[in-house]
């Protein structure tokens, strides 16, 4: 059974990646909303503004990197359920994100059967 | 990877015009057949594997075949046979130039021979140059254009080339690097990287060209210039970047810091004499690759 109405915040500079895991998504959940956020700050800034019941979060990000953007996320919710996207060489920041508490990752270039898995762990009760 | 070099071999002789070569060339991609649709063909590989494993090469800078044998998808008896079923790539170009009327077989017999001299190939080498073969062609590529490299710059522009054969596609030829203090962009992506290589590099070219890029890296078909395609030479860009930091990592673990790619908006770029441009022809146009050091 695919989750529904998830509100979805996905931060990622590049709008292709956004438009490709948008896209993964869609295939999984029900009628999602999504939230765009095109660096670190911007994905803190819509996460204070719309509470989302699960975030997607880029590593390497302009103006503010995403694992900086994980710890203020958890700052402002403990309970928040980021999943980093972490592209091909940032194995190394992936395990900082983790412990900055991200629960769970994918990796670039995205597959569908890793959204639909993260999707299922982390908001299949939605 | 022997076709892209000898096509640079044949402009660098004054044997063919630009326009020949990537005429040929675009001719050979549609005739060359990939391993991976010889070994569905031959029933070695189910589709699925195929897909996986160029799935693969998109976390870790290897062969086709090397892959495969990793996984157990196909016997190294069976590779051998792949390899054997494909016919090396430049020896096609040069037929394809004679059937154009570019060359005479004459002509093309002693090119091929001084081809081979020069680089130190086999009398027949096989479809896939070994990674020793392949170093010693770019290593002779930027010899030829008064350019040592040698080390973490050399093994980057191996990685450069593989990227562009398996993101972009094989279709192209490397034109001699040329050094320049002051490059006018026209459209251009670059992208930082720092640690035991800092270098920043880009790629710079006309908009309509941009979109073809963008089409065959993202797998979409982009008819206007927008900023999906900006975001396909980015992510190009980024990827390449990433495959060298986890070669450096597993090779020597060093770790390379990456910098988010951006568009340059400065019309002029102002380089150091040890930083080069590079024109890559493919037959939708040229890509400019910008090494900046």
């Amino acid at each position: 059974m695919s989750a529904s109405n998830l509100k979805i915040l996905v931060g990622d500079d590049s709008i292709l990646a956004r438009k490709q895991l948008k896209d993964v998504i869609t295939k999984y959940t029900d009628n999602p909303e999504f939230i765009e956020a095109a660096n670190g700050q911007e994905a803190v800034d819509k996460y204070s503004e719309t509470n989302p019941d699960l975030v997607f979060l880029d590593i390497v990000m302009p103006v503010k990197d995403g694992i900086s953007a994980v710890k203020d996320i958890i700052a402002i919710n403990n309970k928040a359920k980021i999943i980093i996207v972490s592209s091909v060489g940032t194995q190394n920041q992936l395990k900082s994100a983790i412990e900055a508490g991200a629960k769970d990752f994918i990796q670039k270039p995205i597959r569908s059967e890793q959204v639909e898995a993260v999707i299922n762990s982390h908001a299949g009760g939605n | 990877m022997y076709a892209q070099f000898f096509g640079s071999y044949l402009l660098n002789k004054n044997a063919v015009s630009a326009e020949h070569l990537t005429t040929a060339i675009a001719a050979l991609s549609e005739t060359h057949i990939k391993l991976g649709t010889l070994a569905m063909h031959k029933g070695y590989m189910t589709a699925s594997e195929v897909d996986e494993v160029c799935f693969l090469q998109t976390r870790e800078d290897k062969r086709f075949g090397e892959i495969a044998l990793e996984r157990n998808y196909l016997f190294e008896d069976q590779l051998e046979d792949l390899l054997k079923s494909q016919n090396p790539d430049y020896l096609l170009l040069g037929q394809t130039l004679v059937d154009m009327g570019v060359l005479s077989n004459t002509e093309l017999e002693s090119l091929m021979i001084g081809y081979q001299e020069d680089n130190k190939l086999d009398e027949s080498p096989e479809q896939e140059a070994n990674i020793e073969e392949t170093t010693a062609l770019i290593t002779h590529f930027f010899e030829n254009s008064g350019r040592d490299l040698t080390g973490h710059t050399l093994m980057y522009m191996n990685l450069v080339f593989n990227n562009l054969v398996r993101f972009i596609g094989e279709d192209f030829t490397p034109l001699a690097p040329v050094s320049c203090t002051e490059y006018n962009t026209t459209y251009c992506v670059t992208q930082a990287i720092s640690g035991p290589v800092t270098l920043t590099s880009g790629v710079d070219m006309e908009p309509d060209v941009a979109m073809a890029f963008a089409s065959r890296y993202a797998k979409m078909e982009f008819n206007e210039f927008d900023e999906y395609v900006s975001a396909s030479l980015e992510d190009f860009l980024n990827l390449h970047n990433g495959l060298f930091s986890v070669n450096m990592s597993n090779m020597y673990s060093e770790e390379i810091e990456l910098q988010p790619p951006m568009h340059e908006e400065s019309p002029v770029i102002t380089m150091s004499e040890d930083s080069f441009v590079m024109p890559v022809i493919y037959p939708f146009g040229t890509v400019y690759l910008l090494i900046i050091i």
